[in-house]
């Protein structure tokens, strides 16, 4: 699933650690997410979606709806 | 993540439970007249989770692992103790097959698998109650 959490992040000028610590995840995982590598849960999506002061649908993109 | 007082109250719990799995250990080995070696245990017990701790204080991952706080960690810890459960179940039937082939009864590897399949059957049972 692609997203847009590393262009809204770098906008706001946060390193990886201050969003996983914003969200109260890893880096590690923040990571993950930009990359595509980890599709997180709904509240996760959504706490992100929030932090950003957007949606879900917004930040997250499925590829096949 | 930070290293909260949370994570801490995990590092301590981390610590008694292999202390305490160490002295379960030492009564063990005492109780069959090797005093000597269940002190080895406690003592491999005790480093074992002390070095956890340590390595918890650099690594992202080792302290996800010991609060569980992390979704992805624990998405990661919920797989690895499946892939760890099939290594189980493998090596359980290979040790019943070898007791049978061998002329034994297939004990104690007969009642480890029935008590997984058991387990099994019930965390079924009550995680489709849970929804």
């Amino acid at each position: 699933m692609r997203n847009d959490v590393r262009d809204r992040r770098t906008a706001k000028g946060l390193a990886q650690g201050e969003l996983a610590r914003e969200l109260d995840v890893s880096r590690q995982t923040i990571n993950s997410i930009e990359t595509g590598r980890y599709t997180p849960s709904l509240p996760l999506a959504m706490a992100i979606a929030r932090f950003f002061g957007t949606t879900v649908e917004e930040v997250f993109h499925a590829d096949h709806v | 993540m930070q290293i909260t007082s949370r994570t801490n109250r995990y590092y301590w719990i981390t610590v008694a439970t292999g202390t305490a799995i160490g002295l379960v250990y030492l009564i063990g080995f005492a109780a069959g007249g090797k005093p000597m070696l269940g002190l080895g245990a406690l003592a491999v017990m005790v480093v074992f989770t002390g070095a956890l701790v340590l390595i918890g204080r650099r690594s992202e991952t080792v302290r996800g692992l010991l609060d569980h706080r992390d979704e992805r960690i624990s998405a990661i810890d919920l797989r690895a103790t499946a892939v760890t459960a099939l290594a189980m179940i493998a090596a359980i039937l290979a040790g019943f097959v070898v007791s049978v082939a061998r002329g034994g009864s297939g004990w104690p590897y007969d009642m480890i698998g029935f008590v997984g399949g058991l387990a099994y059957v019930a965390a079924v049972i009550f995680f489709r109650a849970r929804g």
